[in-house]
């Protein structure tokens, strides 16, 4: 990406921002996540189809915070997340400039994140084909079968975080999980505490999550764990309409509508 | 290490006839903890209570479960109890033995079971209990009453009497309300503005009394004793100070064929208006919409005439911000106009109708000079029809309920028209008279037996105009169904009362609830009839349902008293069962990390934005923090917070978690 | 073999299903003793942890009781608590937790008799799934042996 590096290398070097993050070759055939604060290190800019890590993760972050104003390369989910944190006052104008990068991988230097805000609503947060497909076939066992497969799938998860320290909207300085007045999820990974832990999780990101895989893509074991989140997703849009990141307006579970309907309540 | 006291009530037999009262102190006796445990013939009784007492005192009890009758019952006496003997109040719980358990099982051990197990639970959860102040809060001893109708007066004056300031706002031009449009009123035929405007009068000039006119609510912020309010004060396009009420402007106002508010469409008035004679203020309002100024830019007839220079043609509204104590809601009703009725012709006959109208027909002061003459030709009807229920009633129309004031006024108008127009007919088409009320009955009985109106009971299917008359046709059910005829001149509908159009929004910007027909809701139907789900506001008259005057006038004197308890102090007292957003040590200060999110949820708005500053003044962190004057108790956001960081006093994440883990370790 | 008798907890509301419950006993309407209530001010203060918690400590039976749509105490506390159960809900099932098990209600004040029958239903369909044994199998974390005092 030639025009990134470019523009990458006048944004440090006229101090416009701190750091510029995007991504860098990593080891094997993986990329990883690069801060850019000199304008030689902006050569190791790349950016191909095997950036899905979403760098949404990194703004929030103390340790980055710090340096000053940033500049993100932002693909579509990575828009979609800087704008729900924005809604969540984790990032402002003031800290943030966004560097877009189309689904068809061209560069949109966004003005303010009203502007990001009005790109990422042409998108649909849409679940992929053979999510979908998985999603149908759990919906179509019993439930003892839907039980089962998750004890098995959740059983080898040693609490490693990753998906944690991956999702930008895990951002939490203490996270639930290491609550322990009470102990709500058991320290030690066990298949209920893996269990509740998840959809804990689920729970948390409900109206927030933005569909970038990123959890399941972090996760060592690839535990499908990003399905709840889809459901989640699925269930926001059957009963509520569904959801789009937004600057203002109403948080899908912190609101309400008084003829929000369900059929299970006696 | 806790020490608590058990203590656990047989109230007479009412629990120790199923429950083992014995077994269930014993068993306490043995837990961790509890250092003292005794069953006893009535607890809440003064000896039982001196036995809780001398626990605290002798044993140094440091919790207190009273395992008796429903907390709902007798917690204010038990933690009283406790209070009086050093321990902190919220230190004692109580087990539901009695409503919960004795009351509805057998006797068995089973039942002896499941009371062991409540007691568990709180024995545990008071384990997690903390000291706890109650909240103190100022008073701002000013209410607020909206809206002027005789309510609103009412409710106004009888605050103002006690010595306590009141603003009163009221939407259009005059005070006087629905009542100031009435001609007589039930049942003793005296007359409305009679009655009315020396109240009117006495309104304007109380000196605890503000009125505010053309106005209304825009905003409001606080809680009991503490409200913020902002007021709009719409431009009237006049300066009230110069202007003496002298009706030079009113009188040469060119624009005269604006159908009268006041007269309900049947009379004329100017752009620039006083709504009647006796208003109050009696000042004039330019009404912009129909102003020849503000549509073509040309006019200003009124600005030419006025001998003292009173009128502003670019006079803005003016927001005025107060502060009160406690709010008195009068905003009253609207009834339904015959377009609502399709089987009445969509309101297309000029000379089918409402009520209200008529009252303004029969009224001395209305565009008839108080004879009865219909609106297409202005001839006196030789027959009238007047149909009850017009709306009411009828759940296919939405309106279910009784409109409860137009049985009543039905009849005076059938006698009004007997006595204006000897030798007219009158009919009145009704469902069932409810005459519900301190010489009701008899007047409906004077209407039928001594000025000779013709009731029949039945329903009127339609309404259609054949050679100038209007045919009504109905059956008369009391004859087997006989289908009615009948060839009027005129036709009267008791529509429907129903709530103000913008009662929704003025309940959202109050916080208060309302019914499926958007009247507002009382607290309690029949124990809290004036007061709302919100504390510090309270209803009177019919914006509550369909009031008449006695009713009205009732409840805005009820509302009022309610007011001046609340203003008889210098501060509330509350319950701390409130909602607190942790704080901890630098450099975390707070695990909320600011996202928001609860603000939203909380139905108070009792959730506000906390900068943590360092030294230097920077912001550091911002946070969530409660209001505790805002914060009603309710948890929502307690559930809701991610991090955990919000948690509820007397029912905290501790209590909670540990009063689940407390029943089924055990169960 | 003595029937199976199901663990049920009851997260109720302090304003209406507490007070309904209340009026239960009032009006000496019977029903099973299976059922244990725990107190919440709201149903908007009652955490879906805590419902996992139950069933985690060998519950076989939920009931989840509030105030009927705009009758709320404050106001709206009903709303937000249906909104996250209908999430929540979804959720269990998607991951095989089985709702059967979980009874959500709106029981009034004044609704004593509903009480009593939505406990009675309540214990009479738990009977017939019998004891949640698919989740109490596990439950059984190593440290909650040593755990106890």
């Amino acid at each position: 990406m030639v025009d990134l590096i470019k523009r990458a290398k006048e944004l440090i070097e006229s101090s416009s921002v701190k750091v510029v993050i995007g991504y860098e070759q990593g080891t094997g055939n993986k990329t990883r996540a690069l801060f850019v604060e000199n304008s030689e290190d902006a050569d190791k800019l790349i950016f191909d189809s095997r950036c899905i890590q979403n760098l949404a993760a990194y703004i929030t972050k103390k340790e980055i915070k710090e340096k000053g104003k940033m500049a993100v390369a932002a693909t579509l989910p990575v828009m979609r997340s800087i704008i729900q944190l924005a809604s969540e006052f984790q990032v402002t104008d003031a800290n943030i400039l966004v560097l877009g990068i189309t689904p068809e991988s061209k560069l949109i230097e966004f003005g303010n994140l009203a502007e990001v805000e009005k790109f990422v609503h042409q998108y649909e947060i849409e679940i992929d084909v053979r999510n979908k497909e998985m999603l149908d076939k759990l919906e179509k066992m019993t439930q003892p079968e839907r039980w089962q497969f998750w004890i098995d799938e959740l059983a080898p998860c040693f609490k490693c975080y990753a998906c944690r320290a991956a999702c930008p909207m895990c951002y939490c300085s203490r996270c639930t999980v290491d609550f322990n007045q009470p102990q709500w999820i058991p320290v030690p990974s066990t298949e209920l505490g893996n269990l509740e832990w998840h959809i804990m999780r689920a729970i948390h990101l409900t109206g927030r999550c933005i569909d970038c895989d990123a959890c399941y893509n972090a996760c060592p074991l690839s535990i499908p764990i990003n399905l709840l989140t889809k459901r989640m997703l699925l269930d926001a849009k059957e009963h509520f309409g569904g959801y789009q990141p937004a600057l203002k307006g109403e948080h899908l579970m912190s609101t309400y509508k008084p003829d929000d309907k369900e059929n299970f309540i006696q | 290490m806790s020490k608590i006291g058990v203590f656990v009530c047989h109230c007479g037999e009412n629990i120790s006839a199923t429950v083992d009262c014995a077994k269930v102190a014993e068993t306490a006796g043995n837990w961790d903890g509890v250092t003292f445990s005794v069953d006893y013939k009535y607890m809440c009784s003064d000896p039982g209570q001196s036995l809780i007492k001398n626990a605290i005192t002798e044993k140094g009890l440091t919790g207190v479960v009273v395992a008796s009758c429903s907390p709902r019952m007798h917690e204010p006496t038990f933690r009283k109890a406790c209070a009086e003997a050093g321990l902190n109040p919220f230190m004692c719980e109580m087990a539901n033995l009695r409503e919960h358990c004795s009351w509805v099982h057998e006797k068995g051990e089973a039942t002896t079971e499941k009371a062991i197990d409540l007691v568990r639970i709180l024995v545990e959860k008071v384990k997690y209990n903390h000291e706890l102040t109650s909240i103190k809060v100022p008073v701002t001893k000013t209410a607020l009453v909206i809206g002027g109708g005789i309510a609103g007066i009412q409710a106004s004056l009888d605050i103002a009497n006690t010595g306590h300031k009141v603003i009163l706002i009221e939407k259009d031009p005059s005070i006087g309300g629905h009542m100031s449009q009435l001609s007589e009123t039930f049942p003793t035929l005296d007359c409305s503005q009679c009655i009315l405007t020396p109240r009117m009068v006495e309104v304007a000039q109380h000196p605890n009394i503000t009125l505010y006119t053309y106005a209304e609510l825009e905003s409001l912020e606080g809680f009991i004793g503490n409200f913020k309010a902002k007021i709009r004060k719409k431009s009237k396009s006049i300066d009230e100070k110069l202007c003496t009420g002298c009706a030079q402007c009113t009188t040469k106002c060119p624009v005269k064929k604006i159908p009268s508010e006041f007269n309900e469409g049947l009379g004329k008035r100017t752009a620039i208006y006083v709504p009647f004679p006796q208003a109050v203020p009696n000042k004039p309002v330019i009404d912009r919409k129909n102003c020849t100024y503000y549509i073509k830019g040309k006019c200003k007839v009124c600005e030419i005439v006025c001998p003292t220079g009173a009128i502003r043609f670019d006079q803005e509204d003016q927001i005025v911000e107060v502060e009160i104590g406690a709010i008195v809601i009068a905003t009253g009703f609207t009834v339904k106009q015959p377009d609502f009725f399709p089987e009445y012709g969509y309101g297309k006959h000029a000379d089918v109708i409402t009520g209200l109208q008529f009252e303004r027909l029969a009224s001395a002061s209305g565009p008839t000079l108080g004879e009865i003459r219909r609106p297409s030709d202005g001839k006196v009807p030789e027959k009238i029809v007047f149909l009850a229920c017009a709306g009411s009633r009828d759940p296919a129309k939405g309106i279910p309920y009784c409109s409860k004031i137009c049985c009543m006024y039905i009849a005076k108008h059938a006698m009004l028209y007997q006595h204006k127009v000897h030798g007219g007919k009158s009919y009145v088409f009704y469902m069932d008279i409810r005459a519900g009320g301190k010489q009701y009955e008899e007047f409906v009985r004077r209407a039928i037996e001594d000025d000779g109106v013709n009731y029949i009971r039945g329903r009127v299917s339609k309404i259609y105009e054949k050679n100038g008359k209007l045919i009504v046709s109905g059956v008369d059910t009391l004859l087997n169904a006989m289908p009615v005829e009948i060839e009027a001149d005129m036709v009267v509908l008791a529509t429907a009362g129903v709530a103000n159009e913008g009662a929704e929004e003025l309940a959202q910007k109050l916080h208060i609830s309302y019914d499926p027909y958007k009247f507002f809701a009382e607290a309690h139907p029949k124990l809290k009839p004036v007061e709302t789900n919100t504390a510090g506001i309270f209803l009177a008259g019919a914006c509550q349902a369909p009031r008449d005057i006695p009713e009205s006038v009732a409840m805005a004197s009820g509302a009022a008293v309610k007011v001046a308890g609340l203003f008889s102090k210098d501060e509330l007292t509350r319950e701390p069962i409130i909602a607190v957003v942790n704080r901890q040590a630098p450099p975390v200060y707070s695990s909320c990390v600011g996202c928001f999110l609860c603000v939203s949820a909380c139905p108070y708005q009792a959730i506000e934005k906390e900068e943590i500053k360092n030294r230097n003044g920077e912001v550091i962190k911002s946070v969530a923090k409660v209001n505790p004057g805002l914060c009603q108790g309710c948890g929502t956001c307690v559930a809701f917070c991610r991090t955990k960081s919000i948690d509820i006093q007397g029912y905290t994440h501790e209590q909670m978690y540990t009063e689940v883990m407390a029943l089924l370790n055990e169960y | 073999m003595a029937e199976f008798e199901p663990k049920i907890v009851a997260f109720v509301c302090n304003w209406c299903t507490y007070a309904g419950a209340d009026l239960t006993g009032t009006s000496r309407i019977k029903y099973a003793s299976n059922v244990r209530i725990i107190r919440f001010p709201c149903t908007g203060r009652i955490d879906y942890m805590l419902l996992l918690k139950a069933f985690d400590e060998g519950a076989d039976g939920i009931i989840v009781s509030g105030c009927h749509p705009n009758d709320c105490h404050y106001t709206s506390g009903n709303f937000h608590a249906r909104r996250r159960w209908i999430m929540f809900r979804s959720l269990c099932n998607f991951t095989g937790i089985d709702t059967n098990r979980i009874k959500f209600s709106w029981v009034s004040a004044a609704e004593g008799a509903k009480w009593a029958d939505i406990v009675n239903a309540t214990v009479k369909s738990i009977r017939e799934l019998g004891p949640y044994t698919e989740y109490k199998k596990v439950a059984k974390y190593p440290e909650k042996e040593v755990n106890h005092g």
